[in-house]
């Protein structure tokens, strides 16, 4: 099965500050993996070089098959098989109906198919009944889920999450966990998750990375990685130390 | 204290009267002012955004520069704009002086930075998520940008009705490259200049309210316009 991204000797500084530094990362379609590691470990950087929102220093970046180029055609091709979901996800002004429209709107779909789309995704994630809400006016965990409908709406092949949950209370976190479940299971969408919270990871998680100082130190199926961390800094990474 | 008493006596007579000279003076106004607005509005947002969200060399120097002109003397504009239409100026043979076509333009050269300015003001606000988010939704580079002004149209709309209060109240560069010439470039503010120096201080204080009357039903309307924006704009509470 082709890698969907596939990284090698990648890293990315800025000015002398080296921020990433990975040798190597092959992520497969299908599944949901976690990458965790402390505060400015280089998670987000990570995810947001993955989801070409920003540029490599070095090395070598392979998306669904493609070496990146970084061309405008490209980024725009391969960035409609994408969708995210950050911590406090931006909603624009407007309806919810209006947000979750708005990728299949710059998509060219018909209005009749893009009603029928956003309806399907806001019912499963329970907002049905928020569609005609200004999208600001809801609350943090409604937002969330109101993000991850938009982001179903465009059917992704993968969805990053960076630390989708961290903002909310923890009753709509489990709904968000639940329903990241669901997505992944139910569409084979492949979900990268950046998250903080380990018992997220191993509800959540079929492989994890654990970043440190821009390098991934320990990477493996979760639940050897939680049973039997070779690395120290894993250790106490788990144990909760850092 | 009476003469303002009677210059309000004089406004809403003068409205009532519906007189002909007023409401050509009052639509040239209307006219010129908008005009410049509109050409404003269309080189200024754009290039505001440019401003914003493009890095390149002597960026900063042109905006502390847009920053400067926001506060450009008018007089100094209705000067420059002389000196270039004037008979032995670049733009002489055109024979613009003293029409409406020359306080257009140098109307224009008092918006222009004002609209440019806080529209590049109101963009920068916008976090950098803005742009990820429509992005990351498939949006195109150019579908993300007008996103991005929709998203800072608030600010945007600030900004043009300040530079509407700025153009219809302006008397110095109209005067200038008008010449208050009665039946072709009198507007309102060259009117009350004329009859203030006349000694009808009562009727340029009516001349006054109208302009201030004509000033708010333009706000009034454009804040109509756009009243989605509003209509939802929470307040900060400070308890």
């Amino acid at each position: 099965m082709t890698a969907l991204f596939r990284l090698s000797n990648l890293s990315k500084t800025y000015g002398e500050r080296r921020v990433l530094n990975v040798e190597q990362l092959e992520i497969s379609p299908g599944h949901i993996y976690a990458i965790m590691g402390p505060n400015g470990s280089g998670k987000t950087t990570l995810l947001r070089i993955l989801s070409l929102l920003t540029f490599n220093t070095a090395g070598q970046l392979e998306v669904f098959g493609e070496q990146i180029n970084w061309s405008k055609s490209q980024l725009l091709r391969l960035r409609r098989q994408m969708a995210m979901v950050t911590q406090s996800s931006y909603m624009f002004e407007g309806s919810v109906y209006y947000n979750v429209a708005y990728g299949l709107r710059a998509r060219k779909i018909s209005e009749r198919e893009t009603k029928i789309r956003v309806q399907e995704s806001l019912a499963l994630l329970g907002m049905l009944d928020f569609m005609n809400h200004p999208a600001n006016n809801l609350s943090g965990g409604e937002k969330q889920k109101v993000a991850i409908a938009r982001a179903l709406a465009v059917n992704p092949r993968v969805l990053f999450l960076d630390e989708p949950t961290s903002n909310i209370d923890p009753t709509s976190s489990v709904d968000i966990e639940n329903y990241v479940k669901r997505i992944n299971e139910e569409h084979s969408i492949t979900i990268i998750l950046v998250t903080h919270k380990i018992f997220q990871t191993r509800k959540l998680a079929k492989e994890t990375f654990l970043m440190w100082d821009g390098r991934i130190i320990e990477q493996g199926p979760t639940r050897n990685l939680f049973h039997d961390p070779q690395d120290t800094r894993t250790r106490r990474f788990l144990k909760g130390e850092y | 204290m009476e003469v303002i008493l009677q210059g309000i006596k004089e406004g809403i007579g003068l409205i009532l009267s519906l007189d002909p000279e007023l409401i050509k003076i009052t639509l040239l106004s209307l006219q010129v002012s908008l005009s410049a607005l509109f050409v404003a509005a269309v080189l200024g947002i754009p290039a505001g955004t440019l401003l914003a969200l493009k890095s390149f060399w002597g960026r900063k120097t042109l905006l502390n520069l847009t920053y400067t002109l926001m506060g450009l003397p008018p007089v100094l504009a209705g000067l420059i704009v002389f000196l270039f239409l004037s008979n032995r100026g670049p733009l002489g043979e055109f024979q613009l002086l003293f029409t409406p076509t020359a306080m257009v333009v140098a109307q224009v050269l008092l918006g222009f930075p004002l609209v440019c300015g806080l529209t590049a003001r109101a963009v920068m606000a916008l976090r950098q998520e803005v742009y990820d988010t429509a992005a990351m939704l498939g949006a195109t580079r150019t579908g993300a940008i007008l996103t991005i002004i929709r998203e800072a149209r608030i600010g945007i709309i600030a900004a043009l009705t300040t530079a509407l209060g700025r153009l219809i109240a302006e008397v110095g560069a109209v005067m200038m490259v008008g010449g208050n010439i009665q039946g072709k470039t009198r507007v309102l503010t060259t009117s009350i200049v004329l009859e203030t120096r006349m000694g009808n201080d009562s009727r340029a204080l009516g001349i006054g309210i109208i302009l201030l009357l004509l000033a708010f039903l333009i706000m009034l309307i454009i804040l109509k316009l756009e009243k989605r924006s509003f209509k939802d704009d929470s307040t900060i509470q400070i308890i």
